[in-house]
């Protein structure tokens, strides 16, 4: 008993410092975790033991979960048509290109091609977003088209994940149809829920969306399936209820950040072989340059035709050729599955993390669309000076 | 002499006595008076869209606390204010914001937030000065 507590007090102390230095440096959590991560496994003795890959696990949910529940459905509609082009492609080429890679060229065998394809198919939402709001691109409408299309691809890495390594049996029919049924009930149920029993200290809300992920989760497990493709489904149905009730997407933010996806990043990291690093370092280098021309072959030719001057459609791109979360989601996947060993998720990994890093610096400093600095909505004057200029008022 | 004027506000003692010297100056020279709030980044290589949310939503309410005090002063002295609040580096925005603005004169406080770090890489306003378009007075 008492040797778990000292391990929770490590790992909470290691997220922590995590923290301390996102502060500090402006670097996300997310990735700071992870970096620490892999400190404390090869040198420190960090090893996830059942609790802390329940944790990570529920973790890598409610990631994916809260992903799917951040779309603007309004904003999909609208955009419908050239969201699904460009997400779909910029999911399909890296997803081709890697495996494609992998497979013939590492001699990956195919499982272990298919997991790569995936873990690099992906585009960070969250590194695509940050970089908009700097530049109030979210709040146009290529920016709006461009989230949408990252939703996309992600919904498409999900898919892939879900559907690639599940088993073909009648759990799997159990698991098809009480997951559409669930989909197609959820939102009106969830709205009911919110309302009639929202804001109360005892959470039923924040329980109820807890029971809905387990079990379906639970469901998608015993099919063979992924836990995150129903907690991504779960999410999209229930965005439109999230978008009226910020202070429930705030709580479950808190329960999230604090104590689940820690120990998700930190385990991500902690499994990291950095001599499996050292020898793979060109494979790292090679896959990324495989992803990031499979998103410039796929997406930048959409870009343009969807009207994008030159300089938005090279900003777009590499911002598209970005990846973490869903990547590390799906590389730890097929290392929890025995389908990749730790050499190859290693590899896998660190291909993720600098994908998050290479294209994000190359676009904010190459190709950041040149915006005019806008005047926030606020003139500041006493009530002479509006009286003297009504027309300010 | 001074017909456009930018403060540089980021809430510290220096960029308070910078404001009230802009609003001296733009009484006496009857200028337009603006000032930018320069925001740090948000989280780079983010992990969750919420991660950004909650950062953004944190810099939301300190830059509201700084636009009230700038509100404060300048409705004291019964001027016209407006505020720009770019993301980015605050010396290199400061300037880019400047150049673009066509500005006469940047203020900025002789000490800012940067606090220990300044000491090793040379205060905001050291760098204003040596880079903006402009002429550039630096309030002790």
């Amino acid at each position: 008993m008492e040797q778990m507590w000292f391990t929770a007090a490590s790992w909470i102390g290691l997220a922590l410092v995590a923290s301390l230095i996102s502060i500090r440096t402006g670097v996300s959590v997310a990735l700071v975790e992870i970096f620490l991560g892999v400190i404390g496994g090869n040198f420190l003795g960090f090893q996830p033991n059942e609790w802390i890959n329940v944790l990570a696990a529920f973790g890598s949910m409610m990631l994916t979960f809260l992903a799917g529940a951040e779309i603007d459905p309004d904003s999909l509609r609208k955009h419908l048509k050239p969201s699904l082009v460009i997400g779909g492609v910029s999911f399909l080429f890296p997803f081709l290109g890697a495996m494609a890679f992998s497979y013939w060229v590492t001699d990956w065998d195919l499982r272990a091609s298919q997991i790569s394809g995936i873990a690099l198919s992906t585009t960070s939402v969250a590194v695509v977003y940050a970089v908009m709001v700097e530049t109030r691109l979210n709040e146009t409408d290529l920016g709006k088209l461009i989230l949408a299309a990252c939703f996309v691809t992600d919904l498409g890495t999900v898919l892939a994940l879900g559907i690639l390594f599940a088993r073909y049996d009648r759990w799997m029919i159990v698991f098809v149809v009480v997951t559409g049924l669930a989909l197609w009930l959820l939102p009106r149920f969830s709205r009911y829920m919110f309302t009639k029993y929202g804001g109360r200290v005892s959470e039923p809300e924040v329980k109820f969306i807890f029971l809905v992920l387990c079990f379906l989760g639970a469901l998608a497990v015993t099919a063979s399936s992924e836990a995150v493709l129903p907690a991504y489904l779960f999410g999209l149905v229930v965005a439109g209820v999230f978008v009226r009730d910020k202070v429930l997407l705030h709580r479950m933010r808190t329960i999230t950040f604090t104590l689940l996806t820690p120990f998700f990043f930190i385990k991500a990291g902690a499994l990291i072989s950095i001599p499996a690093l050292i020898t793979g370092f060109n494979l790292i280098l090679i896959l990324l340059g495989v992803k990031m021309a499979a998103k410039i072959i796929g997406v930048w030719p959409l870009t343009r035709y969807y009207g994008m001057t030159l300089r938005e459609g090279n900003y777009v791109t590499l911002l598209m050729a970005t990846g973490l979360t869903f990547g590390s989601i799906s590389a730890l996947f097929g290392l929890t599955n025995n389908i990749i060993n730790q050499a190859q998720y290693s590899v896998l990994v660190t291909t993720v993390i600098a994908s998050a890093v290479v294209p994000t610096f190359i676009a904010t400093t190459w190709f950041t669309p040149k915006r005019p600095f806008v005047e926030e909505p606020v003139v500041y004057g006493t009530m002479e000076h509006f009286l003297h200029h009504p027309e300010e008022a | 002499m001074f017909k456009k004027l930018l403060i540089a506000y980021d809430g510290s003692e220096g960029a308070q006595k910078a404001l009230a010297a802009g609003i001296s100056l733009a009484r006496i020279h009857q200028a337009e008076l603006w000032a930018v709030t320069v925001q740090e980044r948000l989280p780079r290589y983010g992990g969750t869209i919420d991660e950004i949310d909650e950062e953004k939503k944190f810099l939301d309410e300190r830059f509201e606390k700084i636009a009230a005090e700038v509100r404060d002063q300048a409705q004291a002295a019964g001027l016209e204010i407006k505020l720009l609040r770019p993301f980015g580096h605050p010396a290199q925005t400061i300037v880019e914001v400047a150049k673009e603005g066509n500005y006469d004169l940047i203020l900025v406080g002789h000490s800012g937030v940067s606090g220990v770090w300044a000491a090793f890489l040379g205060t905001t306003a050291e760098k204003v000065s040596r880079h903006a378009p402009c002429s550039v007075l630096i309030v002790r």
